[in-house]
């Protein structure tokens, strides 16, 4: 069992604590994206597991071996480096065989090993091409077939599509997550990209400064952010700030701007309160429609439209408050500058205890 | 660039094993002849006396500017002169380019005391060229004094900076300047503010190792220099001089010019902490298109340069064709000198070539995994031993030698008295070329390449070995080429090493132009190069066909 | 990488071959001199006792300084069996590394040019004379004596010896502070001499400088003038009218030296009156030895007793040394 099992990981790089306190527990077979902003110490934890950073505290343990001690050529982890860290002196073959080499596998079982390492990611004839007359997209392949050829516990990806173009990149992460799932292997993402670690983790970590914001599945990361920084890393969101003003019950009247919504929350009056609402949880109503039972509503205009194609982008006026709102409604039922009712479900929306 | 943050045995043992053969083979020897720098006259109490009392002196104050302001010169001239041709042969279509950076490191060849030999005979005041400048009415340039000396020394020691350049702009990733360029910038704001940029840590080195070899160097001033006190020259006659031998006075000079070189280290180091830069090139930069003009220009400049650097060579190959009755030359042809030197030279010459291959071989074997452990794993205990291994570059060679012969001739460990002391010297001597050369072609591989090889279950020590060692391989025969070049004109320690069959060619030349026989001098100068050429030209060929399979 | 290992075993293949030679260069029996000794006479001398004795000569050759120096950085394990081409003062106060050896020719040998315990012994003369470039100075307008070598229009024409690396310009120097009047007005006119020198490294660049036409005057060594002279060069020899200095160059076996019995034999064979003449003819090394008739050898070198010596306290002066050579940087300096 190749889980892995992170606790109370630090590293210092002189005044910089680029990893603080992280402790984590990464289930076998799962892939696992550690997301944030650059220089949010990604790297650094990445680099802790596969063994070119010494942590100044904490201990790694994949299964029941504890790993932070071991040299890391003893680590058994498959690395993708950023810029990928083909050797331009090896074929491509002769570079997804390196690994297969130092474990000293019989020459016949790395020919077909490697053969099949290249087949899965589809470079098939290029085995005896050289680094340099390949592709970015094909280094990156190559890149995975070396990484993935050892069979290793752990695979460890950093930033792994960053060079590639946007086709390509959505292509690829689509190629890693097959890969990854059908070899059942565990593996640790990192990315910035908040797209990409929700199309294809199985968990999400935001960090941030070096610490963990949160941790859970990416459903959980969008609909349930558990701080305002993650709210707002992943996806977009209307983050937004007010007083209470009234209770109701379960509910309480927040005043944000010059607008009350309402809000799932039980605090006394006075006290403010952070919250964050998806665009897509904004519904559009005619003037005329019912607004649905227990859901709250505000009068707006629409102030400017962005077609994407399968959804609509709108930016609405509510009085002094701005709100981003996205609706599969047709193009043509919005324009800019109509008078409309923006109605919200109450129990979508996400409250954060007092800053 | 970032270091490796591995943790690993391996470069612990290598620190290791450089500390202890540096203390056997260098300190300690030093320490033999350099304690005599801080002993008062009794020889019993430790002071720094002799320190005031020779800098009191104004003679070797106006020594110790006179050391400075020629090593600086010299490295100055080499590098404005170098750079250009460098990029010229990088990136340019040079006529006979192979030919030329064959030939370049040639210069080295010459013992500098030949050289200067050669340069009286051609700019003294009865030489040659000042002659047929008289004749014709001219005012002669003088050879003599600080001008004459300062280019002497560029003109022999530039190589230092070309080769490694050269190296350093074929190693800049297309891209960079692509992207330069894209930015708008010209071309020659592209080669001021990115390529020389890239290249500086290279250039660098290379500038350093002019400056140290010239202040160490005493050859050519003892010729040239004159009655201009130069700290080398004052050195070596201090410590064994024919009347007035002080060995304490020699050790305080000595280590002033160890003190100048391991500032001059310092403040390299200082510079470059901050511009360390890696690019791994995969793509080769092309050849810049220029019109024929261009063409022919850089043509023009870079032979012109190299040939003048050969000038010595021609007039030493001259020399040893023409007729010597006693000390006395006259005009005309002959081979005598030859013959003279079959008999007494096959010898040495042999001894030449061996030695200067095994102390090749093990200077690279020592300094190689240091200059690796410098670059990816520095530590404090690096910048210890980085300071520590540029040191024998700057100890005079007689004083390395005499402190062999203090150390090694009896007591637990003898060396004395066969060639594996020549070897040993020549090694250590030399080792900093190796040090440097492969510090500086690491300085442009990217360091995942080395992670990506341990991550994939390959030790550190083996993935020097199978992966950064090939990668390096350009710079690292480079830097051999230098070494063993360097190593073939040793004289200094061999002259108070060298024993009963192990006379090597430069002390056959320093015997016969002391001893009046130019002639034999010159022969044996010109048998040593056509010798050398050959090796040198092997080297580059198979180097070339190296890198073409990288490409 | 195959590139590499083929030049690594070229390398391997050559210390090899080397290790292989040195082994059999020992079967031999060898003498190892050290010699301070030019190329020339070296060979012609090595060559000779070769040829006489079936001994085999390893030279050793570098500048007296140097050899020396080495010698005493050896005397644990001498390396060396003879030391040869040393002057008196060098050999005198270096006694503690040689033993004892009663030459066969030591009779014929004056006692002023011997140890009077036979450490060591003389083998020839150095006369200090003015060496005239006839190129670049007329003959007749060369100078004729000491004194003439401080008109001021000489300035940068003579070629002096820097006296801390050479023993006869020592020596010269301090003659002609007492010749000048010694004291301060001695001290004075040798540094009139040295505003118009250039104070050269070593001897050999002195003579070399003059025949080759780099100075047009030189101080330096009698021999030198004669054999630039007799090969074709434009050098007059002048013995200053003043009268000059002599200087003495010998040899001395090496204690406890690999090769003790040819070390005598070479010391035997340097010293014999055939050897000395030859050598003269060739080289013209004035003998030490007082039975070799210069009249009958070629070149027309003036015998001893003709020429003026000049009264020089040697002892004195060696006893000043430190002081002295003090002094005569502090006049380098201030004259340059
Ligand atoms: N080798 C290093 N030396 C000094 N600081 C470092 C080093 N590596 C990373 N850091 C610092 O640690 C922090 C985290 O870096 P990193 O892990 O690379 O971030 P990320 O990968 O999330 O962009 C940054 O502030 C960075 O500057
Ligand atoms: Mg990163």
């Amino acid at each position: 069992m190749a889980d892995i099992r992170i606790e109370g990981l630090h590293r210092r790089f002189g005044a910089v604590e680029a990893v603080d306190d992280v402790s984590l527990h990464i289930r076998h077979g799962e892939l696992f994206t550690l997301l944030g902003p650059s220089g949010c110490g990604k790297t650094t934890l990445l680099r802790m597991v596969a063994g070119f950073t010494d942590p100044d505290q904490g201990s790694i343990h994949v299964g029941d071996r504890r790993i932070d001690r071991l040299p890391p050529h003893r680590r058994d982890t498959g690395m993708v480096f950023q810029n990928y860290a083909i050797f331009p002196n090896l074929t491509v073959a002769g570079n997804v065989a390196y690994g297969l080499k130092a474990r000293r596998v019989p020459p016949p079982e790395i020919a077909r090993r490697v053969a099949a390492a290249l087949g899965l990611v589809v470079l098939d004839d290029h085995g005896e091409r050289w680094p340099h007359q390949l592709s970015g997209g094909q280094l990156q392949r190559v890149a995975l077939a070396r990484a993935l050829v050892i069979e290793p516990e752990v695979l460890l990806l950093d930033e792994p599509l960053s060079n590639l173009d946007a086709r390509l990149r959505v292509e690829m992460r689509g190629e890693i997550r097959r890969l990854q799932q059908s070899l059942g292997i565990t593996a640790i993402y990192v990315t910035h990209d908040q797209e990409e670690a929700l199309a294809i983790s199985d968990r999400v970590a935001v960090m941030r400064a070096g610490r963990l914001e949160q941790v859970g599945t990416p459903t959980e990361i969008y609909h349930r952010p558990a701080t305002p920084f993650a709210a707002q890393f992943v996806g977009t969101v209307n983050l937004l700030q007010g007083t209470v003003v009234a209770r109701e019950g379960a509910r309480v009247r927040l005043r944000i701007e010059d607008q009350l919504l309402l809000v799932p929350a039980m605090v006394a009056p006075g006290s403010g309160l952070s919250i964050a609402l998806r665009p897509e949880n904004l519904r559009l109503l005619t003037p005329d429609a019912p607004c649905p039972e227990g859901w709250g509503s505000l009068s707006a205009r629409i102030e400017r439209v962005e077609f994407l194609g399968p959804l609509t982008r709108l930016e609405i006026a509510a009085g002094r408050l701005t709100l981003h709102v996205a609706t599969t409604e047709t193009v043509d039922m919005v324009r800019q500058g109509d008078a409309v009712t923006l109605a919200y479900d109450p129990a979508r929306i996400t409250v954060f205890a007092p800053p | 660039m970032r270091a490796l943050g591995v943790r690993s045995a391996f470069p612990f043992g290598v620190t290791l094993i450089a500390f202890i053969l540096l203390a056997l083979f260098l300190i300690y020897p030093l320490a033999q002849v350099l304690v005599a720098s801080l002993l008062d006259p009794t020889g019993t109490t430790l002071t720094f006396a002799n320190y005031g009392r020779v800098l009191g002196i104004a003679f070797y104050r106006a020594g110790l500017i006179n050391s400075l302001t020629l090593g600086a010169g010299a490295a100055a001239i080499s590098v404005v002169v170098g750079v250009p041709m460098a990029f010229c042969l990088a990136r340019l279509p040079i006529v006979g380019r192979n030919w030329l950076l064959a030939i370049a490191a040639l210069p080295l060849v010459l013992p500098s005391f030949v050289g200067a030999y050669a340069w009286v005979m051609l700019l003294g005041r009865s030489g040659i060229v000042t002659q047929a400048l008289a004749s014709v009415g001219l005012p002669s340039l003088s050879i003599y004094g600080m001008p004459g000396l300062t280019l002497v020394f560029a003109l022999h020691s530039f190589p230092y900076v070309l080769l490694p350049t050269v190296a350093a702009f074929k190693a800049i990733d297309q891209s960079m300047e692509e992207a330069s360029l894209n930015l708008g910038a010209t071309r020659i704001a592209t080669f001021w503010r990115v390529q020389l940029p890239i290249a500086l840590p290279a250039v660098l080195a290379g500038a350093l190792l002019v400056f140290v070899e010239t202040i160490e160097n005493f050859g050519v001033p003892f010729l040239l220099a004159e009655d201009r006190p130069i700290l080398a020259v004052q050195a070596y006659k201090l410590f064994v001089g024919e009347v007035g031998a002080n060995p304490a006075s020699a050790g305080v000079l000595s280590m002033l010019l160890v003190f100048c070189t391991v500032a001059a280290l310092l403040v390299q180091r200082r510079y470059l902490a901050r511009r360390r830069f890696s690019t791994a090139a995969r793509s080769q930069p092309p050849e810049l298109v220029v019109g024929a003009a261009g063409r022919i220009g850089a043509t023009v400049y870079c032979w012109g340069m190299v040939l003048l650097a050969l000038v010595p060579f021609a007039v030493v190959v001259v020399i040893s064709f023409m007729p010597f009755r006693g000390p006395v030359l006259h005009p005309g042809f002959t081979i005598d000198n030859f013959i003279v030197l079959i008999d007494r030279a096959s010898r040495p010459l042999l001894n030449t070539l061996g030695l200067a291959s095994a102390a090749t071989l093990a200077a690279t074997l020592v300094g190689l995994p240091i200059g690796y452990v410098l670059v990816r794993y520095r530590s404090a205990l690096a910048g210890i031993l980085d300071s520590l291994s540029m040191t024998p570059l700057a100890v005079a060679g007689t004083v390395l030698g005499i402190g062999f012969v203090l150390a090694f001739n009896a007591g637990w460990l003898v060396l004395t008295g066969g060639w594996l002391v020549l070897a040993i010297v020549y090694a250590v001597r030399k080792l900093p070329f190796n040090v440097r050369a492969a510090s500086a072609i690491l300085h442009q591989i990217e360091p995942s390449l080395e992670e990506a090889s341990i991550n994939l279950g390959v030790s550190p020590a083996r993935t020097f070995v199978q992966l950064t060692l090939p990668l390096m391989i350009g710079g690292v025969v480079g830097g051999m080429v230098l070494t063993w070049v360097a190593i073939v004109s040793e004289l200094s320690a061999t002259i108070v090493l060298y024993s009963g069959p192990w006379a090597t060619m430069t002390i056959v030349m320093f015997q016969a132009l002391e001893g009046g026989s130019p002639g034999v001098a010159s022969a044996a100068a010109t048998v040593l190069i056509a010798v050398t050429l050959v090796p040198l030209l092997l080297v580059y060929r198979l180097l070339r066909r190296h890198e073409l399979s990288l490409t | 990488m195959t590139v590499n290992v083929g030049w690594f075993k070229t390398m391997a293949v050559g210390v090899l071959f080397l290790s292989v030679a040195a082994a059999t260069a020992h079967a031999q029996k060898q003498v190892i001199v050290y010699t301070s000794n030019e190329d020339t006479l070296n060979s012609l001398v090595f060559a000779g006792f070769e040829k006489d004795t079936g001994i085999k000569v390893q030279p050793v050759a570098a500048g007296s300084g140097v050899l020396v120096r080495r010698l005493s950085a050896e005397k644990e394990r001498p390396q060396g069996d003879v030391l040869w081409g040393i002057s008196r003062s060098l050999l005198d106060t270096n006694r503690a590394y040689f033993q004892p050896y009663r030459s066969q020719n030591r009779d014929a040998i004056p006692a002023e040019f011997r140890d009077p315990d036979d450490l060591w012994i003389g083998n020839n003369l150095h006369v200090m004379v003015i060496l005239q470039n006839t190129k670049l100075v007329p003959e007749a307008d060369g100078p004729r004596q000491w004194a003439d070598l401080l008109d001021k229009r000489l300035k940068g024409k003579i070629a002096f010896t820097d006296p801390v690396n050479s023993g006869a310009a020592f020596t010269t120097t301090t003659l002609l502070v007492g010749m000048f009047g010694g004291g301060e007005a001695g001290w004075g006119k040798v540094a009139n001499l040295f505003t118009n020198a250039k104070i050269l490294n070593k001897s050999s660049l002195v003579f070399q400088g003059v025949g080759q036409g780099e100075y047009s005057l030189g101080v330096s060594l009698e021999y030198a003038g004669y054999l630039w002279a007799n090969n074709g060069a434009p050098v007059k020899v002048i013995y200053p009218a003043e009268g000059t200095v002599v200087q003495m160059e010998g040899c001395a076996v090496i204690k406890g030296g690999p090769n003790t019995t040819s070390a005598e034999a070479f010391v035997d064979y340097i010293n014999r009156k055939d050897v000395r003449e030859m050598i003269f003819a060739k080289t013209f090394r004035r003998p030490a030895r007082q039975d070799v008739d210069l009249s009958h050898l070629p070149g027309g070198m003036p015998p001893l007793a003709s020429i003026k010596q000049a009264p020089y306290d040697e002892k004195l002066w060696t006893e000043a040394r430190a002081a002295t050579l003090q002094r005569i940087q502090d006049v380098i300096v201030q004259t340059r």
